[in-house]
């Protein structure tokens, strides 16, 4: 599968207007997304979600590294002939209507005004916009102009879709909807690269994210995986005494009673076993033992501690 | 081509929603429609025997004055009064333009459309740079019209003078562009213009003002200065002399290189224009 979004370490240093103080918002990072596939982009406020996008989109320029979409260079205008692009806190001008504001950006990027002609009716029906076609875009809430920007980042039929935090402000309903959107989008081949906060929005769009920590890759890999990754098992059994969890612990484990059952922290399916045996020996039953599968909250928030730990080291 | 017209079309039509546009043909309108409804002239043989102002008659002293003279004399004033109107209310009218594109949030919307910043810059710029001639064609064409009208008289050296306020004006948005560019400021793009305008007049008097300054230094300073910015006290004066022809002009030409006037102008909107595209292009966002 040929990437349609290619980064190859990137880098991205900001320097102060005299140079005097540099800041490092990217550290070299690869990315690659295909056809088809749903991207997400996690990482704390700062890490350099939004320069990434920005990288590929040729709105600001790497210090180092290579970024290309559809194999051409992100330097070259025409490498964003086949992209919609949503940007966060994005500000249409509050003096076109939602159709202007449609054919406008439709032109500029490269479409017949004839084409427009029926595309922008379909769209605006598609993000329920339709009977605010004619109403200046000063007008619409936080939700109406996100789902507008939705529609201008779709007016050319794009290949390639770089979404930042396109449900904010969307309301539940909206956002489900926008959601299957985008599964629709994915599903006619369209690769797409969300950037988002809101990490069950992720979790339930997504097929591979990446998280990136101050400007570097920490983890990346499809949801599952990740949430999968580390051995934390449910234990129910009894009797368990203090002397049982002294031993659980005695053995490397990390205990952690929750609701009349055990948290088990583990290296391995053999430490897990010999637990178990453990348990019995002591005389104890099994009756349940079973694999708790992180969230991404999980996953996110301990690579954030655990970079945090990591600089607060010596 | 379609990205250009798509860019002119939203400039014409923020002019038109910020009022920019309505005022400027209000208010042009106005001015057209006083001096439509003020001026009555009473002419017998090509030459004015008569003549109401707001109703009242004014005094001829019993003489019959030459139409066509009379014709020149009002265009001629008026052209300068329009060199400085038509120039301050472009700039007025497209100043915002790059500070308003390169807003936070609003730019990512436009760069990240296949395309190139200098071409959407440029088309911002012939944007702005049409809407100001609407705008002056509208003024001008009006008031030739209506001096058509009551005096029968036509004098396409009137009109040609627009030609050199749009000049002026293509130099001085370029100008305010490239301001635009580094400070993202209309507030200050419209003011260091204005200063651009002003002390580039004042430069016109370059050999009494190095006269007056102690060094030879300083004095050769104020003389590339002053070939350095534009010429708007020249090219005023351009502007009246080429729609008065005859006296004036000739008075005009001997007094000043045109080709230069011109010339060095027309470099400074280049390299403004040329320099904006460059900071423009490597701007990150």
């Amino acid at each position: 599968m040929t990437p349609v979004i290619e980064a190859e370490r990137l880098r991205k240093v900001y320097r102060s207007r005299f140079g005097t103080r540099r800041i490092e918002a990217l550290g070299g990072i690869d990315l690659s997304v295909g056809p088809g596939e749903v991207f997400g982009l996690l990482g704390p406020n700062g890490a350099g979600k939004t320069t990434a996008v920005k990288v590929l989109l040729g709105l600001t320029r790497p210090t180092e590294g290579t970024a290309r979409l559809f194999g051409t260079s992100v330097a070259d205008p025409e490498s964003r002939r086949r992209v919609g692009y949503l940007p966060e806190g994005h500000r249409f001008p509050g003096y076109l209507t939602a159709r202007q504001t449609l054919s406008i950006f439709g032109r500029m990027s490269g479409m017949e005004r004839s084409v427009l002609d029926t595309r922008i009716p379909e769209l605006l029906d598609r993000v329920r916009l339709s009977d605010w076609a004619d109403v200046k875009v000063k007008k619409f809430s936080k939700g109406m102009t996100q789902r507008l920007g939705l529609a201008a980042a779709l007016v050319h039929d794009p290949e390639v879709l770089l979404l930042d935090e396109p449900t904010d402000g969307v309301d539940p309903v909206g956002r489900r909807e926008i959601r299957d959107l985008l599964r629709h989008e994915a599903s006619r081949g369209r690769a797409i690269l969300l950037n988002s906060h809101l990490l069950s929005e992720i979790e339930l769009t997504c097929d591979r994210v990446a998280v990136l920590r101050r400007g570097k890759v920490a983890a990346e890999g499809r949801i599952a995986d990740l949430t999968a990754q580390g051995s934390r098992y449910r234990m129910t059994a009894s009797p368990v005494d203090d002397a049982l969890l002294s031993a659980f612990r005695e053995s490397g484990a990390s205990v952690e009673r929750v609701n009349g059952h055990l948290v088990l922290g583990t290296r391995d399916l053999a430490h897990v076993n010999a637990l178990v045996d453990t348990l019995r020996a002591r005389g104890g039953m099994l009756a349940e033992l079973s694999p708790v599968r992180s969230t991404l909250e999980d996953v996110f928030v301990d690579l954030v501690r655990t970079g945090e730990e990591e600089e607060r080291t010596p | 081509m379609r990205a250009w017209a798509a860019s002119v079309e939203e400039v014409f039509r923020e002019a038109s929603a910020r009022w920019t546009l309505l005022a400027y043909f209000a208010l042009s309108s106005l001015f057209i429609l006083l001096f439509a409804l003020a001026v009555n002239l009473d002419i017998v043989d090509g030459a004015l025997a008569g003549a109401k102002l707001f109703g009242r008659d004014l005094d001829l002293g019993g003489e019959k004055i030459d139409m066509d003279q009379l014709v020149l004399g009002f265009e001629t004033g008026f052209s300068g009064f329009l060199y400085m109107l038509g120039t301050f209310l472009a700039l007025f009218a497209t100043a915002h333009l790059v500070p308003r594109l390169q807003e936070k949030g609003t730019i990512d919307l436009y760069l990240s459309r296949p395309v190139g910043r200098t071409k959407l810059l440029l088309a911002r710029y012939s944007g702005g740079l049409l809407l100001a001639a609407a705008n002056l064609l509208y003024l001008i064409g009006s008031i030739w019209l209506i001096v058509f009208w009551k005096t029968g008289v036509a004098h396409g050296r009137f009109l040609l003078g627009g030609a050199v306020i749009l000049f002026t004006i293509a130099c001085l948005v370029a100008f305010a562009f490239l301001v635009g560019v580094v400070t993202s400021s209309t507030a200050v793009s419209l003011m260091v213009t204005y200063a651009v305008f002003f002390f580039s007049a004042l430069l016109s008097a370059r050999e009494k003002i190095a006269a007056a300054v102690s060094s030879e230094f300083s004095a050769n300073l104020v003389r590339t200065l002053y070939w350095i910015f534009p010429k708007t006290a020249e090219l005023g004066r351009a502007t009246v002399s080429l729609v008065s022809g005859g006296e004036a002009f000739q008075r005009a030409v001997g007094q000043v290189d045109h080709f230069a006037v011109y010339a060095s102008t027309g470099l400074f909107g280049l390299a403004s224009l040329g320099l904006a595209a460059w900071l423009f292009s490597r701007k990150d966002f």
